[in-house]
């Protein structure tokens, strides 16, 4: 068990969270609680890094899935970066791996963008 | 700097001393008598037969007495209530009458409007110089006070006991409660389903939580049964009320259309136009109809991204349902879901599980399980029957201890197993 810290910074592209630690039923709440207080730009794109996610429960999942809808609601899209291996094995069995748009590391979505905007 | 030295006490301070001795002796008591009469304690003193000799002022004024009526015509415990007479007599007198003396003894004594003093009595005889028992001295002190304070300790503790005890009763309620409830969340027992086997088992990693799998059997029409097992994101009440949410929606979906996808479909449809707002609710399920018929059992199964259904061969080999593709049920407003067909023979046997069993960890390092590691398993039982495959994963669940972290339902189903041979039923 290892608690959770998220930090928030804002790229020119939109929020990057970078989330550490284990997202389960306990700590679930506290990304959700994080993406309440995000406000993002329509066209932006969400980041989650996920370098530091060491554990990933369903309620963890349910958390992700809390945030592509409120990048979706604000009009913009969402990535998944450097998702560690297990949480990728999970997201494919769930068939999460064909919504969230995934990336090797946050620096590929900022920078992305930033070239295409 | 202040020191202290052994030297003579300088005359001043002297004449300091005795000044103060003299106020003090003016506001002290002006005799022994006073002192005794007048003494913040009751005192009395008793022949060996208890008869009172003499009493105090302060003690004949508690007991709203005149001394006439006391000295020489009442006895010590003339003076006790029938509670503390008691008492005296059974312990009070005979721990007195061996040991010389007792003291702090709490009694009660009778006082005017026929109230009662709560007291503590301490007794000492008197010896002549060559032993004999000559009086008894007692004092004795207003107790109320203290006897107040203890019987407030003896309140706060039975209030804090009856808290307990509430709390307690609250909490078997709670489980109980919780246990029903989890229950209508399985079915009671499987449906005797003529030409197949079923068996299934439910492991609760936590009995406060309310865990987020269920599965169920059930007939469509007199040839076909649909059966279904699936999991929740997330555990606890709200995940609960989904499964509930799930396990009818499945039920009356079936009913009306049974191919798997659609069932499927019709669940997502549920889940996500109840959670379109805030924080929404997701399950992972397989559902599928089998069709039993002479000597094997059709299979058609969807999956909304739940763990592939094992297929344990009567040959003794294993191989996944792979169900690649199917979506989170109640993510997206249209999801896809994928379908796949078997047919199973005597000794087949078609297993669903929860990834409570593939996700648990297992060895010192606490490796993932995995479903490498249960297709293996699988292989190394023997192939008879649904009923015999879910006692070897229960005992497997079993060895994993506490590396086995979340809720897990089994279900299997197949063919009736041909008899073993050699063994006669």
């Amino acid at each position: 068990m290892s608690p959770l810290t998220i930090t928030t910074r804002l790229a020119a592209t939109g929020p990057v969270l970078k989330i550490i630690g284990d997202l389960d039923y306990e700590t679930a709440p506290e990304l959700r609680k994080a993406l309440d207080s995000l406000s993002m730009a329509p066209g932006q794109m969400l980041v989650l890094d996920l370098a530091g996610l060491d554990f990933c429960d369903s309620s963890g999942i349910s958390a992700l899935i809390s945030a592509r809808n409120l990048a979706i609601e604000q009009c913009g899209d969402i990535a998944l970066a450097a998702v560690p291996a297990n949480t990728l094995r999970i997201l494919g069995i769930v068939g999460l791996d064909q919504v969230f748009t995934i990336l090797p590391d946050p620096a590929t979505a900022t920078n992305r963008d930033l070239m295409t905007g | 700097m202040m020191c202290r030295t052994d030297q003579a006490p300088d005359p001043e301070e002297e004449k300091d001393v005795d000044a103060t001795d003299a106020m003090f002796t003016s506001l002290l008591e002006d005799s022994a008598e006073e002192l005794y009469e007048q003494a913040p304690c009751g005192y009395l003193s008793t022949l060996m037969d208890g008869t009172i000799a003499k009493i105090n002022a302060t003690l004949l004024e508690w007991l709203g007495l005149e001394r006439s009526r006391v000295v020489g015509r009442m006895r010590f415990t003339d003076l006790l209530t029938v509670g503390g007479k008691l008492y005296h007599e059974t312990h009070f007198a005979p721990l007195l009458q061996m040991k010389g003396e007792v003291s702090g003894i709490a009694l009660d004594i009778k006082t005017t409007g026929k109230q009662r003093m709560p007291v503590l009595v301490t007794s000492k005889v008197k010896t002549s110089e060559d032993g004999a028992p000559l009086l008894i001295r007692t004092t004795v002190f207003d107790a109320r006070d203290r006897r107040a304070y203890e019987a407030e300790l003896l309140r706060g503790r039975r209030a804090a006991e009856e808290a307990r005890r509430q709390a307690e009763a609250d909490r078997v309620r709670l489980q109980e409660a919780l246990a029903v409830l989890q229950q209508s969340l399985l079915p009671a027992e499987l449906p005797a389903v003529p030409g197949m086997e079923a068996a299934s088992y439910y492991h609760t990693a936590s009995p406060d939580l309310l865990g987020g799998d269920f599965y169920d059997l059930f007939p469509l029409d007199a040839h076909r049964w649909a059966f279904f097992l699936g999991d929740v994101c997330g555990k606890g009440p709200q995940a609960a009320a989904v499964t509930s949410l799930a396990r009818y929606t499945l039920r009356a979906a079936a009913l009306h259309d049974p191919d798997p996808v659609n069932a499927l479909t019709t669940l997502n449809t549920v889940l996500h136009d109840r959670y379109t707002s805030g924080e929404g609710r997701y399950c992972t399920a397989i559902f599928g109809v089998v069709e039993p018929h002479d000597g094997h059992v059709e299979v058609h199964l969807a999956s909304g991204g739940h763990p592939s259904a094992l297929i344990q061969r009567a040959d003794g080999s294993s191989d996944y349902l792979h169900t690649p593709g199917g979506m989170l049920i109640g993510v997206l407003p249209k999801a896809t879901f994928t379908a796949a067909r078997a047919r199973l023979l005597p000794g087949d046997t078609l297993l669903l599980y929860t990834d409570g069993l593939t996700e648990a960890r297992t060895g010192p390092d606490r490796t993932l399980y995995g479903d490498e590691a249960l297709r293996t398993f699988t292989t190394t039982q023997p192939a008879q029957g649904p009923q015999a495959l879910i006692t070897a994963l229960t005992g497997l669940l079993a060895s994993f201890g506490d590396g086995l972290h979340d809720d897990t339902a089994l279900l299997a189903l197949g063919p009736t197993p041909l008899a073993t041979p050699g063994v006669t039923t």
